[in-house]
């Protein structure tokens, strides 16, 4: 356009070389007809849209889990030299028939539901603070304090916490000096030391979205029943709570799905008694059994069983949340 | 303890650079044939020297490329998904996990004839009866380990730590680890029978009995174990937090404590134990296999390389003489008593397919118990 114009106004129109590489492009041909097809309907502009996520979703968070789905069901993998591959359910089979691999199934499950729990009770309390007690101005300014962990690893978060809890740790140390214990307490290698990683590493997960829950309460609501002569608990019971129950949701969604799957966090920290099923998934791919197809089976399984109790809590908070509106 | 370790990494900087430089000549020669390119190494953390490996860079233009593992499952799974255009040159193999590799197509037999320096390794490591397999060398040995009994001294006597038992007793409960894998070999030793299986190849009923008699006693001794681990970084941590006071280990990362000044002891209990040699090998279609031989033939040039990698590691140095350029406490870290020797014997590979066989389930019995 200014192109023209500077053209009509008797300036000189710029030459090819002093256009930028986009003006350029604009300019060519195929480009323009191409450009014209792409967005000649609404439709088709969604379908270019929406390609390059879906293109992403496929291959980079699908692809994965389906090659893991379709090794768990070969006999061999990776395929040596001179052997034929061949397609078995028996990799399932074995997980079924061998009760010495429910214990960490179970057990994993119980763990991940247990501080999935713990989490939301720790951090509940912290969002309602910060959404309900913190000026907005300041509230950017928290929520960046609690985001400090997280910008370094969780394997170096797990060894902070072993750096607390050690025997000779800051927990003991403490304890030491006030004179409450002579000898260390062994907090560590232990159901407590991996329950404390766990929800210190998952914290956020759960914090973010009961924090975006919270902020959206009417302040209103809770005056308004305060007026009416509700005590604080009965306003958090019959208001806060109900209205915060997709936070809550969200929250321990994400909570126990990264939990059922941790699997540095509880080698590093657990004890010989807290075996959890990522570890026993991991034994088939790299020590000496080096098998793999039996272990894609077994992450096969614990996946699908955490999306059926997820799919079972979505539901029941679905209900619950159905419950309060009539 | 950070002061130890700054204190032990300058020294050993110091003493890797003095040795390299002392060793470059050997090489030096070959390196005139060269025309650059890169070889690369799947090895475990401190296995290559880096001023050895700076050095050899910088006067044969061989780029090295290192990429740290773990674990010699990783390495065979790793190597097999790529195969047959693994991006790999030389791996890290225990001798006793040959087998595996070999009967996968993995490995190249080693053509000793191209390494001039081979004469160099103690005939006790190259011309063992683990090293040669289908009447072919298939390594190179380089570090040699065995598995121990590690404890504190100022908590726990050497008397009390020539036996097993000591890890399993009330005493010592909840301050003791281990390997679990590896600690079922241990167990069939210390229960008078064969912990490679090798004996009981022709009779499988009895190798399962003998499995679920340790699987047994291990599960019955669980309760005193603080913890199962699996690195010697672990293992490490643990001592040094005081969270453990004995343990089996390794020797090497035992050793790279008791280098560090921490109070450690290690013996190879009167029940015996078992010992594996590292050997760097050739990858079948390695990329590039004669920069690989390149490598290999300089890292053989002198003892004084091999001591670097004792230094480094913690494991004992497969090289002849090694132990001359070794410190007093160096060489107190490696060297074992022979009555203590005469309890060592090598793990070997033959009953592998059925010992693992019985072995995995049985770990994951304990583990799930």
């Amino acid at each position: 356009m200014s192109f023209d114009a500077s053209a009509k106004r008797g300036g000189h129109a710029p030459d090819r070389q002093d256009r930028t590489f986009w003006g350029r492009l604009a300019g060519w041909g195929p480009y323009h007809t191409l450009m014209r097809l792409a967005t000649a309907s609404p439709r088709r502009q969604f379908l270019i849209l929406a390609a390059f996520p879906i293109l992403w979703v496929l291959t980079q968070h699908l692809g994965p889990m389906l090659q893991m789905l379709r090794v768990s069901l070969t006999d061999a993998y990776p395929v040596a030299p001179g052997v034929e591959q061949s397609f078995t359910l028996d990799n399932y089979a074995r997980f079924f028939g061998d009760s010495i691999f429910w214990m960490p199934f179970f057990r994993t499950l119980t763990f991940a539901g247990v501080f999935t729990l713990c989490t939301l009770l720790i951090t509940y309390p912290v969002a309602y603070f910060l959404a309900r007690h913190v000026s907005r101005r300041n509230q950017m300014l928290f929520l960046l304090l609690l985001l400090i962990p997280f910008w370094v690893g969780e394997i170096v978060r797990t060894y902070a916490i072993m750096i607390l809890l050690g025997n000779t740790g800051a927990v003991n140390l403490v304890l030491k000096t006030l004179g409450l214990i002579d000898r260390p307490i062994p907090f560590m290698y232990t159901s407590f030391s991996m329950g404390v990683g766990i929800v210190y590493l998952t914290a956020l997960y759960m914090l973010l979205p009961l924090y975006s829950a919270l902020e959206k309460l009417p302040q209103s609501m809770n005056e308004a029943a305060a007026d009416l002569g509700a005590g604080a608990w009965t306003r958090f019971r019959r208001i806060s709570l109900p209205l915060t129950i997709e936070g809550i949701s969200s929250g321990c969604t994400l909570v126990f799905l990264i939990s059922t799957g941790f699997y540095a966090t509880p080698v590093l920290l657990g004890g010989p008694s807290t075996t959890v099923f990522a570890e026993t998934i991991a034994g088939f791919f790299h020590v000496a059994g080096d098998e793999w197809p039996t272990g894609a089976a077994f992450a096969t399984i614990m996946f699908a069983a955490a999306l059926v109790i997820t799919a079972a809590f979505q539901k029941l908070m679905g209900a619950l949340r159905k419950g309060d509106r009539k | 303890m950070t002061k130890l370790i700054l204190n032990r990494r300058r020294f050993l900087g110091t003493a890797s650079i003095t040795g390299a430089a002392l060793a470059s000549p050997a090489y030096l020669r070959r390196a005139m044939a060269q025309s650059g390119g890169e070889v690369n190494i799947w090895t475990y953390n401190d296995f290559v020297p880096e001023a050895f490996r700076e050095q050899f860079e910088s006067e044969t233009g061989i780029k090295v490329n290192v990429r740290l593992v773990d674990d010699q499952g990783k390495q065979f799974n790793l190597l097999a998904a790529e195969q047959p255009n693994p991006t790999v040159d030389i791996m890290t193999v225990a001798g006793h996990r040959f087998l595996q590799f070999i009967q996968s197509d993995l490995l190249a037999p080693l053509d000793t004839d191209r390494l001039s320096n081979w004469s160099n390794i103690n005939p006790t490591f190259s011309e063992s009866d683990w090293s040669t397999i289908n009447g072919n060398k298939w390594g190179v040995p380089i570090l040699s380990g065995m598995e121990v009994l590690s404890y504190n001294t100022e908590v726990v006597s050497e008397e009390e730590a020539m036996t097993w038992d000591t890890l399993f007793s009330q005493e010592y409960a909840n301050q003791t680890a281990y390997i679990i894998q590896d600690m079922f070999s241990i167990i069939m030793l210390k229960m008078g029978y064969d912990g490679n299986m090798v004996e009981y190849m022709d009779d499988p009923e009895k190798a399962a009995a003998i499995v679920e008699e340790a699987k047994n006693f291990l599960i019955e001794k669980k309760p005193l174990v603080r913890k199962y681990y699996d690195s010697g970084a672990e293992f490490q941590q643990m001592m040094v937090n005081q969270d453990i006071v004995l343990g089996h280990s390794w020797n090497g990362p035992a050793a790279a404590l008791i280098n560090d000044g921490f109070p450690l002891g290690m013996t190879i209990p009167r029940e015996g134990s078992y010992g594996f040699v590292y050997t760097f090998n050739i990858a079948n279609n390695a990329p590039n296999s004669e920069n690989a031989y390149t490598f290999l033939d300089a890292l053989l040039a002198s003892p004084e390389i091999g001591a670097a990698m004792t230094k480094a590691s913690g494991f004992i140095s497969t090289y002849k003489g090694a132990s001359e350029y070794l410190t007093d406490l160096e060489r107190k870290s490696t060297v074992f008593p022979d009555e203590q020797l005469a309890n060592l014997q090598f793990f070997r590979a033959e009953a592998n397919e059925m010992k693992y066989s019985l072995v995995d389930p049985a770990v994951e019995a304990v583990k799930a118990a």
